[in-house]
């Protein structure tokens, strides 16, 4: 499903160069549900965002469903991201002026999905993560618990295959974040890929596959 | 289509401050176009509209005579050249006149004034029945020494004010007024300062029976010109004189009218434009600090599976939408300001000159609003369609 080839990523910070990833190799298989968990600086982050298409490695290679992302331009990356991949992040990263209804099917917008449609689909989206009284409610008016499971409705309108979290849990306190977990694993068994980065390793526990990253390289168990 | 819209519409919300600025400024340029435009349009209607009336009128002049310069005199013409003016097909009435400035006292004060000499019945030949008098009453082919007097004789010409009936010495002989003129202005301003008299008095305040002017009317409109080189030729050819006599048709000086309108009008939307220059650099810097406050949002878009392209055309609906509505503004103000402009011009000329709005310059106006808008929001839309998610998303 997502194949890592010899993933190398270098910021250059003026004459400087960081290595942020070294040589890291990984194949997720799907249906799986793979936790990396590391300390802040290892990596984990840039690594899950050459796997989310976010971001371009300096060297070697991500296949998606055996295409190689290297060879597609920005749009076509814009496409996978929208279509294949759902993004949750830390900072839950909604948009302010948009109520959570209109958050969720703002991915459904850009897909060129009907205004019915993506209203009845994120309607449905917002009541399978238990916010159906909150629905108009904006960013503001909600916890972070809810803010986190609005961007989880978000990161399945476009129904993806792969659902990756970056320190999806890092902003709620332990219940939420099992809670959120919970969720996570409900989508794993419906088939989905999950993928998830955290530093928690309580919060890893809940993966059936963990991963480990220290200063740039994935560690062998 | 319509969410688009209403993304748009809600980040323009959020900001009501900035944008209610920048959309003054686009207003503010709009209308300084619109209005510059209307009042100048209304300003030549109201010179060339009383022109039109009088399309079908030739003048003829003995010399070098056309607008913008300079008229100089060559000499007069005789009696023979107004029979044989009166005989070229076409001409419907012909009408005469000498004009020469002459020394005018009125109770002891002195001046030079332009004085006329014209038969009574040729008034209407040259006025058509435009001329009204304030006071009194016309020429009639039998009075003797009486004069008629324009406005501006009658009340700043003299430190009395000039009434009907009281007595003024003309080259050295006592007139009577017998009618004051209604105030004129605009093109025909020059019946203001003049005084009218029989020509049988020219003759005598003059001493000869030359014709300073020849107005002929033409049966048809469309023959003015043919008619008017034909004149010039005939009594060229009488004074055996090359380019002696010059015959405008109105047509000809509505025309050159206007062109120098035009070139006028020209100016005044230049001028006005900087001020469109200076709101289109408002619009950018605007439409800039809205995409620099946004990059973190621009980068969530762009990780959910946003194109470049809905970046691109997310920020610039949102300039389109701010020159609109500032378009849409400054067309009412630009109708205030006209209307504005022309009472202040009217109060200070005493004359009204009604400013003319036509629709094609208001539709005009939303257009050129909407072109700047959505130039200078290209720069700072492009500048957000092209940032890379990661390092937007980053952004706080």
């Amino acid at each position: 499903m997502i194949r890592a080839e010899n993933l190398s990523k270098v910021y250059r910070m003026g004459k400087i160069e960081v290595p942020a990833l070294r040589d890291v190799s990984l194949e997720i298989k799907e249906g799986e549900f793979l936790a990396i968990v590391g300390s802040s600086g290892s990596g984990k982050s840039t690594l899950l965002n050459m796997l989310g298409c976010l971001d371009k490695p300096t060297s070697g290679a991500v296949f998606i469903d055996g295409v190689n992302t290297a060879s597609l331009n920005e749009n076509e990356l814009a496409e996978i991201r929208r279509e294949e991949i759902g993004f949750i992040f830390q900072q839950f990263n909604l948009i302010h002026s948009l109520n959570a209804l209109e958050n969720v099917s703002l991915p459904m917008f850009f897909a060129g999905v009907s205004s019915e449609e993506r209203m009845k689909r994120a309607a449905e989206l917002l009541a399978k993560v238990g916010l159906r009284e909150r629905m108009h409610h904006k960013p503001s008016e909600l916890s972070g618990g809810q803010q986190q499971r609005v961007a989880i409705a978000r990161a399945l309108s476009n129904n993806p295959e792969i659902i990756i979290g970056d320190e999806p849990t890092g902003n709620v306190d332990s219940e939420t974040g099992n809670a959120i977990m919970g969720i996570l694993e409900g989508l794993n068994r419906e088939g989905r890929t999950v993928i998830v980065v955290t530093h928690d390793t309580e919060i890893a526990a809940h993966a059936p596959r963990v991963k480990r990253m220290k200063d740039g390289r994935l560690l062998e168990q | 289509m319509k969410d688009i819209f209403l993304l748009a519409y809600r980040d323009i919300k959020e900001r009501k401050a900035r944008t209610s600025l920048t959309l003054l400024g686009i207003a503010v340029g709009i209308a300084a176009v619109i209005a510059l435009m209307s009042v100048g349009y209304g300003f030549q209607q109201s010179v060339t509209g009383e022109l039109v009336e009088m399309a079908d009128l030739i003048m003829v002049l003995p010399g070098k005579a056309s607008l913008g310069s300079e008229y100089v005199e060559l000499g007069s013409f005789n009696e023979r050249d107004l029979k044989d003016v009166g005989r070229i097909g076409g001409v419907k009435e012909t009408a005469t006149g000498a004009s020469s400035m002459e020394e005018v006292e009125y109770r002891g004060e002195k001046t030079v004034v332009s004085i006329v000499g014209i038969e009574p019945r040729d008034v209407g030949v040259v006025f058509g029945d435009m001329v009204k008098t304030e006071e009194g009453r016309f020429l009639r082919d039998n009075d003797h020494k009486a004069c008629l007097i324009g406005h501006s004789i009658a009340k700043d010409y003299f430190d009395e004010e000039i009434r009907v009936n009281d007595r003024l010495k003309i080259g050295g002989s006592k007139f009577r007024v017998v009618g004051i003129l209604e105030k004129q202005g605009g093109f025909k301003s020059e019946l203001d300062s003049e005084i009218r008299v029989t020509r049988r008095d020219a003759k005598s305040i003059l001493g000869n029976d030359g014709i300073s002017w020849i107005f002929v009317r033409v049966r048809n409109i469309g023959e003015a010109e043919e008619i008017a080189d034909e004149i010039e030729e005939r009594i060229d050819e009488n004074h055996k004189l090359d380019d002696f006599t010059s015959a405008m048709t109105m047509g000809s000086v509505i025309d050159q009218l206007k062109t120098i309108f035009t070139l006028l009008q020209a100016v005044l939307i230049a001028i006005a434009s900087i001020s469109l220059i200076v709101a289109s650099i408002g619009i950018m810097n605007t439409m800039l600090m809205s995409v620099m406050e946004r990059t973190h949002e621009v980068g969530i878009m762009k990780a959910i599976g946003a194109k470049n392209r809905n970046v691109l055309s997310l920020f610039l609906l949102e300039s389109g939408m701010l020159s609109v509505v500032g378009g849409v503004l400054g067309c009412v103000l630009g109708v205030t300001g006209a209307n504005v402009i022309s009472i202040g011009i009217g109060a200070a000329l005493g004359e009204g000159i009604p400013a003319i709005v036509r629709p094609e310059v208001l539709l005009g106006g939303i257009l050129v609003a909407v072109l700047v808008g959505v130039l200078s929001g290209l720069y700072p839309a492009r500048k957000a369609s092209r940032m890379s998610p990661v390092e937007a998303v980053r952004y706080e």
